[in-house]
């Protein structure tokens, strides 16, 4: 850097000696031919310094500056725009491998955004039409060092939360991470657990259709987080290995006269670190191997104790997954099965017979879908897309006795038909129909707007 | 088309490299890697002018910049082929790269020196770089066309192979101006 602000000056002289030797050239009356090659000799030493001062600015304007205190994540073609560095670690960094054409220090704050706005028509009870300000998250990543990071998401789901409103604030992810060797990572805090195949990739460019689906919303709790410590391994083979001890769920919030168990068993008793109960904690371990380009196989498993020391009878939340995506050429496929059980729930559900909601003991789900790469041009993409679930948050109670123990729910199954279209790298328009089998009340048409960066 | 030796350059920047443990391999270590038999590695730039970076943008690609640094890889004085390293954005953070070139305008090998992301560190993988060598400019090097995503990885794949595809092109140019041999 220091070099290039010297060649500035040196530019300004040669420009001027240049002018000057044209013009002292014809007052000395040379000859025209001495005068053109004292040019020329002048012209190319010009050029030279041209292209070493273009260099150097490049390589100036290349080097993000770490000392910036906020910078927006910057598109994939401006990483030179970034502002130049003004620090001594900056130039360091960039000068750490000769040639090398960008610095080993990415920008030190970055803030990072995802937004969904949904409309949703039921087709035969359309009076329960809604558009909502799905969810709108602001996050920040900000980098201590090379190796230690903390992450964060701060969402508001509905547009506005009062008292007297539907929406909720909420701290989705704050973690630290630090990287301990090119292997194995330690994060700890409030993260994500790593289950199935959208709790971790929930943002709208992400998954196709305008609602997330339904095997990973009533079965799997997305966004499903817990607060605690956890391990990563990233392995030459392909292999992603996570492992650690969260907090866990809390079944003395069940509500059993509310129906919301029914939808979301394990969503209804989430705790969130909110003030979470935090006597039972739970293990969890997640497997991913990518090792062929274009597919991913996994499988999670997730154990806790979940009756927190608050009542005599212990219980224990089970839910495991496995999954896989496939995405050869054009074509994207994925499948997902998941199962969640909750051991001794007899004993808690004898305290709550009569009621409409009653612990259910299993509750699985099952899907297929497939999405194909229809057109595009530049940055546009439309992508259809089908998939089909299957899923029941109440597959079987525990025994409470004859008359007393509540039949296991008829699985639901829907069918979704519809397209993505991305309209930049980050910026989708999604449409779809939904068709569900037992409660044809719910078919709806959906469109939705989402962004990620 | 205009090669200049940027020895000054080099001169300034030459300190020790640091071990980060998100640093896979030095720009040195990678070139010595993709061609093991060179002897030297020259410093050049590579500079296109406005009509080459339009001929880019032609191409749909974006020229982002007229200089491109580069190591020529040499065994007795003879050109073996070229090493340019490069930054991309993944999601947030800059994920570090380097592209082997061989003397027919080929890729011989895709390394990542240094990735920074929570997630999809995969792009490391070799199977998934092996998807690169062979091709060249008149390749279609894209994701979901001839270069396979990561699942989860989706952004740092595409910016990856956004780069690689630029890179490949702007060699592919030196070398029809007669520069690069």
């Amino acid at each position: 850097m220091n070099n290039c602000l010297r060649r500035l000056p040196t530019k300004a002289v040669l420009a001027a000696s240049l002018a000057f030797a044209a013009s002292g050239a014809f007052a000395q009356t040379a000859t025209e031919a001495e005068l053109a090659r004292r040019l020329d000799a002048l012209a190319a030493e010009l050029a030279n310094v041209k292209a070493q001062l273009a260099q150097m600015q490049q390589k100036q304007s290349q080097a993000p500056a770490p000392v910036a205190p906020i910078a927006a994540a910057p598109a994939p073609a401006s990483v030179e725009a970034a502002a130049p560095a003004t620090t001594v670690e900056a130039a360091a960094a960039s000068a750490s491998t000769p040639g090398y054409s960008g610095s080993l220090f990415g920008p030190g704050t970055v803030l990072t955004s995802y937004g969904e706005l949904n409309y949703n028509r039921p087709t035969r009870q359309n009076q329960n039409a809604t558009a909502d300000m799905r969810r709108f998250v602001l996050g920040y990543q900000h980098r201590f060092d090379e190796r230690t990071k903390v992450v964060t998401e701060l969402e508001v789901e509905h547009g506005v939360a009062s008292a007297s409103d539907p929406g909720e604030v909420e701290v989705e992810q704050a973690y630290i991470e630090r990287q301990v060797t090119p292997v194995w990572a330690v994060r700890g805090g409030l993260f994500l657990m790593p289950v199935g195949l959208l709790n971790e990739n929930h943002e709208p460019t992400a998954f196709y259709g305008v609602e997330r689906n339904f095997v990973e919303t009533a079965i799997i709790p997305s966004t499903w987080r817990e607060g605690g410590v956890q391990v990563l391994g990233n392995f030459d083979n392909g292999l992603t290995v996570q492992g650690g001890i969260t907090t866990s769920f809390d079944l003395n919030k069940w509500d059993a006269t509310s129906t919301e168990g029914k939808e979301s068993p394990l969503g209804s008793i989430h705790q969130e670190l909110a003030l979470a109960k935090a006597h039972d904690l739970a293990g969890f371990g997640a497997v991913n191997w990518r090792g062929i380009p274009g597919l991913l196989v996994g499988a999670s498993l997730f154990s806790g104790e979940a009756s927190q020391a608050q009542t005599v009878e212990k219980a224990r939340i089970t839910l495991w997954d496995v999954h896989a995506r496939w995405t050869p050429g054009h074509w994207d496929f994925s499948t997902l099965y998941t199962r969640a059980s909750i051991s001794n729930t007899a004993a808690f559900n004898a305290k709550l017979v009569g009621n409409p909601t009653l612990i259910p003991k299993t509750f699985d789900g099952f899907y297929v879908q497939g999405a194909y790469k229809l057109w595009s041009h530049e940055d546009y993409a439309l992508a259809p897309f089908a998939r089909w679930e299957q899923f029941n948050a109440a597959k079987s109670y525990a025994d409470l006795g004859p008359g007393l123990t509540p039949a296991g729910a008829r699985a639901e199954r829907v069918v979704t038909v519809g397209a993505n279209f991305q309209v930049s790298q980050g910026i989708v328009v999604k449409a779809d129909y939904q068709r569900f089998r037992e409660n044809a009340d719910l078919n709806r048409f959906d469109l939705g707007l989402g962004w990620s960066f | 088309m205009r090669i200049a030796l940027a020895a000054s350059t080099i001169a300034v920047a030459v300190m020790p490299a640091s071990a980060f443990a998100v640093d896979y391999m030095s720009a040195e270590q990678a070139a010595k890697l993709m061609f093991p038999d060179a002897d030297a590695f020259d410093m050049r730039s590579v500079a296109l002018d406005a009509s080459q970076l339009q001929q880019l943008n032609a191409q749909g690609i974006h020229g982002r910049s007229a200089n491109w640094p580069l190591r020529v890889a040499k065994k007795a004085g003879a050109t073996l082929g070229y090493v340019v390293t490069d930054d991309v954005v993944g999601k947030v953070e800059l994920i570090s790269y380097a592209v082997g070139i061989a003397l027919d305008g080929s890729i011989k090998q895709v390394e990542i020196l240094a990735y920074r992301e929570s997630h999809g560190y995969e792009i490391k993988l070799p199977a998934w770089r092996k998807q690169f060598v062979g091709k060249d400019a008149s390749s279609t090097l894209r994701i979901g066309e001839d270069i396979a995503n990561i699942s989860g990885a989706t952004l740092s794949c595409t910016h990856v192979t956004d780069g690689v595809r630029r890179i490949v092109a702007v060699i592919a140019l030196a070398r029809r101006g007669g520069v690069l041999t």
